[in-house]
C-alpha cells in the first residue's frame, strides 16, 4: 500500500521532469548546433570583421554581414516609426475612450490580423501595395520631400523598397503591440485616474501624465516584442525589400535583410562548408540579437 | 456611452488650449483605431476579391499534379497543411504541457525555473528562418536516412519546435487561473499531489490548455519559412503506402511521413517565385483558403472559451 502510493507520487514527478528536461535539451541542442555549424566562419573571418564587413563574396571567401545588419536595422526602425504611434493610439482608444461594447467588437478584429500568415502579407504587399507605391506614394514622397536624400526616388520602376517592406511589417506587428499595450493601460489602477481627474486634469492630461507613465514598462515590453517579430520576419521581407546587396540611403530604395540572405542562399550552398557556415553565422548573430531583446522584454516584465 | 468626440468640451464647457489639446488627442485615438480596422477590412476584402475568379470547386478539389503546369489546383496543399499542422501539434503538446505542469506544480528551485523559463522565451523569440536552417541541416541532411530528407516528418518535427513554446506559455497561463482554494480543498480531503493535479488542476485548466493547442495549430498551418526548408513541396496528394527504399533506414519508405508534402503557404510563395506560371489570382485564392482555415481554427477556440465561461 505504501509502496503503491509512493510510486503514485514519484512517477508523475519523474514524467513531468523528463518533459521539462527534454524541452530544455532541445533548446540547448538547437543553440549548440547553430553555433557549432557557424564556428568555421567566425574563426576564418573573426567575429568583428564578420559583423562589420560589407563585402560578401563566395568565390573570394570573404563574408561580412554589415550590409544585411544595416538592411534589417533600417527596416525595423522605419517599421517602429509607423507601427508604434498607430498601435499606441489604437490601444489608448480601446482602453480609454471606447465603450465596452465597441471595444468588444474591435478587439477580435485586431486579433484576426495576428492570425494572417506572413506569406499572405507578402503577396498582399507585392501584388496590391507595390503598384500603389510605385505609381503614387513614392512619386508623392519624392516630389514633396525629395530634397532630403531619405526620400529620393532612386528607381521609379519599382515600388519595392524599405518603405513598402516597413509598411507591411508594421501591419504585421500592429496587433501584438496594440494588444499588450492595451493590457498594460487597463491594468493601471482606477484610483490614479480618479485622483488625476479630481485635481482638475482633462482626460488627455490624465492619460499623458498618469496612465502612460504608469503603463510605460508594459508598453516598452510590447514594443520590444514587436521589434523581435519585425526583425525575424522572412517571407514578406524577401518579397518586398528586394535582394540588392548595397546599403540603401533612401527609404524608397531596395536592400537586403539578414533573414532574406539566409533564405535566398541556403538552398544553393547547404552542401558547401564555407558558405554554409557563413549563412549559419548570420543566423547566430540574428539569434544573439533576439536573445538580448528577450532579456530586455523579461526585465520589463512583459512575458508573452 | 455613445460616440463622444467632444468629451473634453462637455466636461468643462470652456474653449481653452487644454481642452483643445484634449480634443485633438481624443480625435487622434479615434482616427488610429479607425485606420487599424480599415486596414483589416481592406486586406481581407482585397484578397477575397482577387481570389474569387480562381476560387472554383475544381481549384479546391484537384491536386496540382492533375492540372497543367503550376498553380491550377490546391487539394494536395490543403490536405498537406492539415496533416503537417495536426502532426506537429501532436508532437509538441506532450512536451509543452508536461513542461508547463513541471514548472508550475513540481519545480521548487527558483534558479532552475528561471533558466527554464528564459530558455522557453528564447525559443519563442527564435526567428522562423533560424529554425528553418536548423531543420534543413540537422533533420534533412544529417538524419535524412531516418526522416526521409525533405518530408512530412521533417517538417512536422521542425514546426513542433516552433510551436512548443507557444503551447507551453498558454498552458502555464491556464494553470495560473486555477484557484488555489480548490487545490487546497483537495489536499484537505486527503488527496495526494498527483490525485490533486490529475483530478482537480488539469480539469480546471483544460479549456485554456486546449485553446493554446488549437491556436498553435493555426500558427503551424500558416508558417512558411520553416516549411519551405524542411518539408519541401509536392504536387501530389499525400498517399498512404509503404515502398522499399535503399536510402532510408530499414530499407522502407513510409508514405506520407517520409515523403515530400505540399502546403498552402508554399503555394502562395510560388505566386512570388514563379510569377509566369502562377497568376496572382491563384496565389490570392490559396491565401484566401489559408485565411479561412486559420479563421475557422480561431472561431473554434473562441467557442471553447465561451462554452467554458457559460459552463
Amino acid at each position: 500500500m505504501t509502496d503503491y502510493s509512493k510510486i503514485q507520487l514519484k512517477l508523475p514527478h519523474l514524467f513531468f521532469f523528463t518533459c521539462a528536461s527534454a524541452t530544455a535539451l532541445i533548446a540547448l541542442f538547437f543553440v549548440g548546433f547553430l553555433v557549432y555549424t557557424a564556428l568555421p566562419v567566425f574563426q576564418s573571418q573573426g567575429i568583428i570583421n564578420f559583423i562589420t564587413g560589407t563585402e560578401w563574396n563566395y568565390s573570394k571567401e570573404v563574408y561580412g554581414i554589415g550590409t544585411f545588419i544595416y538592411g534589417t536595422a533600417l527596416v525595423t526602425i522605419v517599421t517602429l516609426f509607423i507601427a508604434v504611434p498607430l498601435s499606441l493610439f489604437t490601444a489608448i482608444f480601446l482602453a480609454e475612450y471606447a465603450s465596452e461594447n465597441v471595444a468588444r467588437k474591435v478587439r477580435p478584429m485586431i486579433e484576426l490580423l495576428v492570425g494572417i500568415p506572413s506569406v499572405i502579407y507578402g503577396i498582399f504587399g507585392l501584388y496590391v501595395l507595390e503598384n500603389i507605391y510605385q505609381d503614387y506614394v513614392n512619386h508623392f514622397l519624392s516630389s514633396t520631400l525629395g530634397f532630403l536624400p531619405l526620400f529620393e526616388n532612386v528607381n521609379p520602376n519599382t515600388g519595392s523598397g524599405v518603405l513598402l517592406a516597413s509598411t507591411v511589417l508594421s501591419i504585421m506587428i500592429l496587433p501584438t503591440v496594440t494588444a499588450i499595450s492595451e493590457d498594460s493601460l487597463r491594468s493601471v489602477s482606477r484610483h490614479y485616474r480618479e485622483a488625476s481627474f479630481a485635481m482638475g486634469a482633462t482626460h488627455w492630461e490624465t492619460i499623458r501624465r498618469v496612465v502612460l507613465p504608469v503603463a510605460s514598462k508594459g508598453i516598452l515590453a510590447a514594443i520590444t516584442l514587436g521589434t523581435m517579430r519585425a526583425m525575424g520576419e522572412t517571407m514578406a521581407i524577401v518579397m518586398l525589400l528586394g535582394t540588392s546587396q548595397r546599403m540603401p540611403s533612401s527609404l524608397l530604395e531596395t536592400g537586403y535583410a539578414m533573414t532574406s540572405k539566409i533564405l535566398t542562399d541556403i538552398g544553393f550552398y547547404v552542401a558547401d562548408e564555407g558558405p554554409r557556415s557563413a549563412l549559419f553565422g548570420i543566423a547566430v548573430v540574428l539569434f544573439a540579437i533576439e536573445m538580448v531583446f528577450v532579456g530586455i522584454a523579461r526585465s520589463l516584465g512583459g512575458r508573452k | 456611452m455613445s460616440f463622444k468626440l467632444t468629451e473634453c468640451m462637455m466636461s468643462k464647457k470652456k474653449f481653452n488650449s487644454r481642452n483643445v489639446t484634449c480634443m485633438i488627442f481624443e480625435g487622434i485615438s479615434y482616427v488610429a483605431a479607425t485606420i487599424t480596422v480599415l486596414i483589416l477590412i481592406l486586406i481581407i476584402g482585397k484578397i477575397a476579391i482577387e481570389a474569387i475568379p480562381s476560387l472554383t470547386p475544381y481549384f479546391l478539389l484537384t491536386p496540382e499534379s492533375k492540372t497543367k503546369g503550376f498553380g491550377g489546383g490546391i487539394a494536395n496543399a490543403v490536405v498537406g497543411t492539415f496533416l503537417i499542422a495536426t502532426i506537429s501539434t501532436m508532437l509538441a503538446t506532450p512536451f509543452a504541457v508536461g513542461t508547463a505542469i513541471y514548472l508550475k506544480k513540481y519545480s521548487k528551485d527558483g534558479f532552475l525555473v528561471r533558466s527554464f523559463s528564459f530558455m522557453i522565451d528564447v525559443l519563442a523569440g527564435t526567428p522562423s528562418i533560424v529554425l528553418g536552417i536548423f531543420g534543413l541541416m540537422f533533420l534533412v541532411f544529417y538524419t535524412g536516412f531516418f526522416t526521409g530528407g525533405f518530408s512530412l516528418m521533417t517538417g512536422s518535427i521542425a514546426l513542433s519546435i516552433l510551436i512548443l513554446p507557444v503551447i507551453e506559455r498558454a498552458a502555464e497561463e491556464a494553470l495560473d487561473t486555477v484557484p488555489s482554494d480548490i487545490e487546497e480543498a483537495s489536499y484537505a480531503l486527503g488527496a495526494n499531489k498527483w490525485e490533486t493535479i490529475s483530478k482537480v488542476t488539469i480539469p480546471y485548466a483544460l479549456s485554456g490548455i486546449i485553446t493554446g493547442i488549437i491556436l498553435s495549430a493555426g500558427r503551424a498551418a500558416g508558417e512558411s519559412a520553416v516549411v519551405i526548408l524542411t518539408a519541401g513541396y509536392s504536387q501530389f496528394l499525400p498517399e498512404f503506402k509503404v515502398a522499399s527504399s535503399e536510402k532510408l533506414v530499414f530499407g522502407i519508405k513510409v508514405y506520407p511521413f517520409q515523403d515530400l508534402v505540399g502546403t498552402l503557404p508554399i503555394n502562395i510563395y510560388h505566386a512570388y517565385q514563379f510569377p509566369n506560371l502562377v497568376s496572382p489570382s491563384e496565389g490570392f485564392a490559396a491565401a484566401f483558403v489559408l485565411i479561412v482555415i486559420v479563421m475557422v481554427i480561431n472561431v473554434v477556440t473562441r467557442l471553447i472559451v465561451w462554452r467554458h465561461r457559460i459552463g
